[in-house]
């Protein structure tokens, strides 16, 4: 029993990206981070290692068409969610022949017959209101439920993400009420001492 | 449902100049691919308002349609009227799509309608 929308295993294979490099920021071979949420097929986001993004793809098979899916769960990973914009959105069938002997043939077997729907979201540097480039960037981090995409400067010496930077104010409220209460701790012990 | 009698007819790549996926790639694998059909080949450039509007249409009709749609798009049509849509270039490095038309001159799809007509 397959879960609906995941890939046999030579089709999975079939569509391993090849690899490269960061284009045009860092030369740094490119690597695939992938994961399944929200929607039933699995997500290739093809980042260097600075996190800056190539191209972000999602890999279902279906014969329904889950552009729309697709860009619903990027809006709400990505800040600003206007960053994802319907015509960077891309969809290609992957029908089977043009995958290799394998892939073919186990697609041909299936039942039902559908295709291997790919929807790619490649968005390209562009430059900001101050005329600086940016960049769409990935964090990873454990403490995300979801991984947070962004747009910073590919030259910034601090890490952009919106998310991490939010979490900043409530841990330093704990430590401040971590403070206060150590502080309250030992003006307790004192008053005794007086 | 398609007929065992159907032929191939005829094989177009939607493409632009500037896109290294289609130019020289796809058009040198395309004559290719129709030389051993036997069909005549085609290309129709999204860049020429002539043939932008055909291949529009083909791209929505048949193929992988999105507002800004990926190139090159590959489709066979058959002496039914059946328009079969064959590749789409992969969103990665120019690589990738080459090995999609080998694979694609490999696949037992290609040698089943060179024997019987349609697979």
């Amino acid at each position: 029993m397959r879960r609906r929308g995941t890939l046999p295993s030579a089709l999975r294979a079939a569509l391993e990206s090849p690899g490269g490099q960061c284009y045009r920021h860092c030369d740094r071979p490119v690597r695939t981070r992938r994961f399944s949420r929200v929607l039933p097929g699995t997500w290739h986001v093809r980042a260097c290692p600075s996190g800056v993004v190539s191209v972000t793809a999602y890999i279902e098979w279906t014969r329904r068409d889950p552009t729309r899916a697709v860009r619903n769960a990027l809006r709400r990973w990505t800040v600003p969610r206007t960053l994802v914009r319907s015509w960077d959105l891309r969809i290609a069938t992957r029908h089977g022949p043009e995958l290799g002997r394998a892939a073919e043939r186990e697609l041909a077997a299936l039942r039902p017959p559908r295709g291997v729907r790919v929807v790619y979201w490649r968005l390209y540097p562009f430059r900001a209101r101050d005329e600086t480039e940016r960049r769409l960037f990935v964090c990873f981090r454990r403490t995300h439920p979801s991984p947070v995409f962004f747009a910073s400067s590919p030259t910034a010496t601090t890490w952009g993400c919106p998310a991490c930077s939010r979490r900043r104010p409530s841990s330093l409220g704990r430590k401040l009420r971590g403070a206060s209460v150590r502080a309250r701790r030992l003006r307790d012990r004192k008053i005794p001492s007086r | 449902m398609r007929r065992p009698s159907a032929r191939p007819r005829r094989l177009t790549v939607v493409l632009a100049q500037w896109c290294p996926h289609c130019v020289p790639l796809s058009v040198r694998k395309g004559r290719q691919l129709s030389k051993r059909l036997g069909v005549p080949f085609r290309t129709l450039d999204i860049d020429r308002r002539g043939q932008e509007k055909v291949a529009d249409r083909l791209v929505r009709v048949h193929g992988d349609a999105s507002p800004d749609y990926l190139i090159p798009q590959v489709f066979l049509e058959w002496s039914d009227g059946r328009v079969q849509h064959l590749l789409t270039g992969f969103s990665e490095q120019v690589a990738r799509t080459a090995r999609a038309w080998d694979d694609l001159f490999e696949s037992d799809w290609l040698r089943s309608v060179r024997e019987k007509g349609s697979p």
